[in-house]
This record gives C-alpha cells, sequence and structure tokens, in this order.
C-alpha cells in the first residue's frame, strides 16, 4: 500500500526548493512524481537515454546557475557510478537524486534484486547524504533540511524510496 | 588536419562563447591554447561532456555553447545524440574531434577508425545539422556557421592522432569556481546575446 499523497509531497519539495529541471529514465514508482513536474509550466523535465547523461546534464544546469534533479531507479544509481564520484564528488557538484529502491522487501524480479540490496552502501561508499523515508510525514521531516545540505556541502544527496512510502511495483 | 591547428582557428574566432571540452586532449589543447574564464574543462566523466555543455546551453539560452569532444567518449555515450535532437536547443554545438584512436591510453583503435561513423550515427539520433568538414578551410567555415546560425550543430572533424603538447593543470575547483563566476557575471541581456526562443 502506498501512502496517500506521497508523490505530490515529493514534487512538492522539489519545487518549493527551487529545483526548475529535472532528469529522468522513468520507472513506473518515480513517473508518479513526473506527473506533477510534467504539467507544471515552470519545470523543465528531459528524458535522457541513460542516467549518468542526466547527471552531466544537470551538472551543467548547476554551474550555469540552475539546480537540477535526477529520477530513476536504483538500477539507473548502478548506471551513474563513475559520473558521481568523478564528476559531482571530485568537483563539487551537487544534485538531488530521487532514487525509487527496487529490489528490495517484496521484489518479484530476481534481476533486480542485486542492485536493489547494494543500493544503500553504493551510495554510502560515495559519501552520499541519503534520506530513506517510510512515510510521507518522515520524508517531510528531512525533505528540505536535506535538499539545503546539498548546495551547502556541494554534494550530491539522494532520498531512496522504500516500498512502504511508494506502493512499490507488485506484480509478476 | 591537426587537431591543435583547428584547435586555434575555433579560439580565434571566440567572443563570449561557452566552451566544454572533453577530458584528455581537448582539455589539454584548449589549456594551452585559449585558457579563458568562459572554459569549462572536464577531467574526468568519460562521456559526458557534451551533456554537461547541453545542461548549459539550455540554462542558458542567450549564449553560445560548443562542446569539444572526442571520437572516444562520444561512442561512450552515443544516447545523448538522441536527446540533443529530440530537445534541441538552438545555441548547442558539438564538434567531435575524431583521431580514430583513444588517445589518452595509449592510441587504441575506436570504432571509428573501421566501419562507424558518428556523423552517421548523429543523423541516424535526429540531428539535422551535421558538418564534415575535410580541411581547414571547411572547418574555419563551419566553425563560422556554429558561431553564427541556430543550431544544435554536430560537426566531426577528423583529426591525425598524437597528443596534445604541453602539461595540464588539473585545479578541479579552481576552474570551476572561475567558470561559474564568469557565466554568472555575463549578462543575459548583453548586446550580443542570443534572442530567446
Amino acid at each position: 500500500m502506498a501512502q496517500e499523497g506521497w508523490s505530490k509531497a515529493i514534487a512538492d519539495a522539489l519545487r518549493r526548493n527551487g529545483i526548475r529541471i529535472y532528469a529522468t529514465v522513468p520507472d513506473f514508482i518515480v513517473s508518479q512524481v513526473l506527473e506533477y513536474l510534467w504539467a507544471d509550466d515552470e519545470c523543465k523535465v528531459v528524458t535522457v537515454t541513460r542516467e549518468e547523461e542526466g547527471l552531466g546534464l544537470l551538472s551543467g544546469a548547476y554551474l550555469a546557475g540552475q539546480r537540477g534533479a535526477l529520477l530513476m531507479q536504483n538500477s539507473g544509481l548502478g548506471n551513474c557510478v563513475n559520473t558521481i564520484a568523478s564528476l559531482n564528488v571530485a568537483s563539487q557538484i551537487p544534485v538531488v537524486m530521487v532514487i525509487s529502491h527496487r529490489g528490495d522487501l517484496g521484489e518479484y524480479n530476481a534481476a533486480q534484486v542485486p542492485m536493489g540490496q547494494a543500493a544503500e552502501r553504493v551510495l554510502e561508499a560515495l559519501e552520499i547524504r541519503t534520506a530513506m523515508p517510510h512515510t510521507v510525514e518522515a520524508f517531510e521531516a528531512e525533505a528540505d533540511g536535506l535538499i539545503k545540505l546539498a548546495y551547502t556541502r556541494r554534494m550530491p544527496v539522494a532520498f531512496l524510496l522504500p516500498n512502504d512510502l511508494t506502493g512499490g511495483r507488485y506484480s509478476s | 588536419m591537426k587537431r591543435d591547428a583547428c584547435t586555434r582557428l575555433l579560439a580565434e574566432k571566440l567572443t563570449d562563447e561557452i566552451v566544454v571540452t572533453n577530458l584528455g586532449q581537448a582539455t589539454l589543447d584548449l589549456q594551452q591554447i585559449a585558457d579563458r574564464p568562459l572554459n569549462f574543462y572536464t577531467f574526468g566523466s568519460m562521456g559526458q561532456c557534451s551533456a554537461i555543455a547541453m545542461g548549459i546551453a539550455v540554462s542558458r539560452p542567450d549564449a553560445r555553447v560548443i562542446s569539444l569532444d572526442g571520437d572516444g567518449s562520444m561512442l561512450m555515450n552515443l544516447g545523448q545524440l538522441c536527446t540533443v535532437a529530440n530537445e534541441a536547443p538552438p545555441n548547442l554545438a558539438i564538434v567531435v574531434w575524431d583521431n580514430e584512436v583513444h588517445q589518452t591510453t595509449g592510441g587504441q583503435a575506436t570504432a571509428t577508425s573501421m566501419r562507424s561513423s558518428l556523423a552517421g550515427v548523429a543523423r541516424g539520433a535526429g540531428m539535422e545539422k551535421v558538418l564534415e568538414p575535410q580541411n581547414e578551410e571547411e572547418v574555419s567555415a563551419a566553425f563560422d556557421r556554429i558561431l553564427n546560425e541556430a543550431g544544435p550543430f554536430f560537426v566531426v572533424v577528423k583529426v591525425d592522432a598524437g597528443p596534445a603538447a604541453g602539461s595540464m593543470q588539473r585545479d578541479l575547483l579552481r576552474y570551476k569556481i572561475r567558470f561559474m563566476q564568469a557565466l554568472e557575471a555575463l549578462p543575459a541581456d548583453r548586446p550580443t546575446a542570443l534572442a530567446i526562443r
């Protein structure tokens, strides 16, 4: 069961913190956030072909004075690792990552599991401060502070979204 | 053609354009030939040079942005050509120095030394303005077009293999801060600003 209003809460937190450019390789879960961003004329959403391309794009936007967020599945985090390290961390270029957490509790697709189980430790290895809110209240308690920290510290931050927040994708 | 000679041809024409360079030879060449605050050099994140340029281009539609990329790096991220073609920022030009080798790692052959054409890939991705200048005169004319005409452009310049001269400066944070300050100080309403679509 998804928490009521989770996707709008995330879209609103991103927007109220001045994030206007978004890159994504969509999945079923983050698309529920994207619905609000696609519908907002003040937000630009670019669908990229691979998640690390989104990091390049959003890094360029930051250099030009804009705040950006990357919305993806944790499989995309795997595709991003070297760019996070050698571009965002090395050059202190902040970005907000919103990552749906497949491959954890309730997962039906075995191919999702190894990356899903590794996701937290990959983020930790890159020294990326991560929030894993299980409720809308928990998300709201950390959201503004984590986004602010990204730009103060000039480092990426991540919201790793568990199934009990988003409802996940249960199917087979 | 020589890559450094072609870089000089571009540098001579630059005014308030932004130039993003690919790790390795493109970065070193531009550091040596025309170091300037509106250059953003990359030193890692292979494949992301033109994606960074696109992010700057969509965020600053008043400024022209030129990516100086390489064949090995472009091959690593061909999908971005589809994104550029479909998003179509008119102020973006991607120039690929295609020396058909991975120069920085010792000159190992890339796919463009064999059957693969980056210009062909770009056309297939939906890029409309794809240029393949064959000599320095045509390179100079191509640069005049990317500096004066609406894009996006994709320019493939076949250059000789060989390392850039000089030694690279790798102060990432200093270059980043210098670039951000220069871009922030570039007024969007300056006389040479592009008309915003």
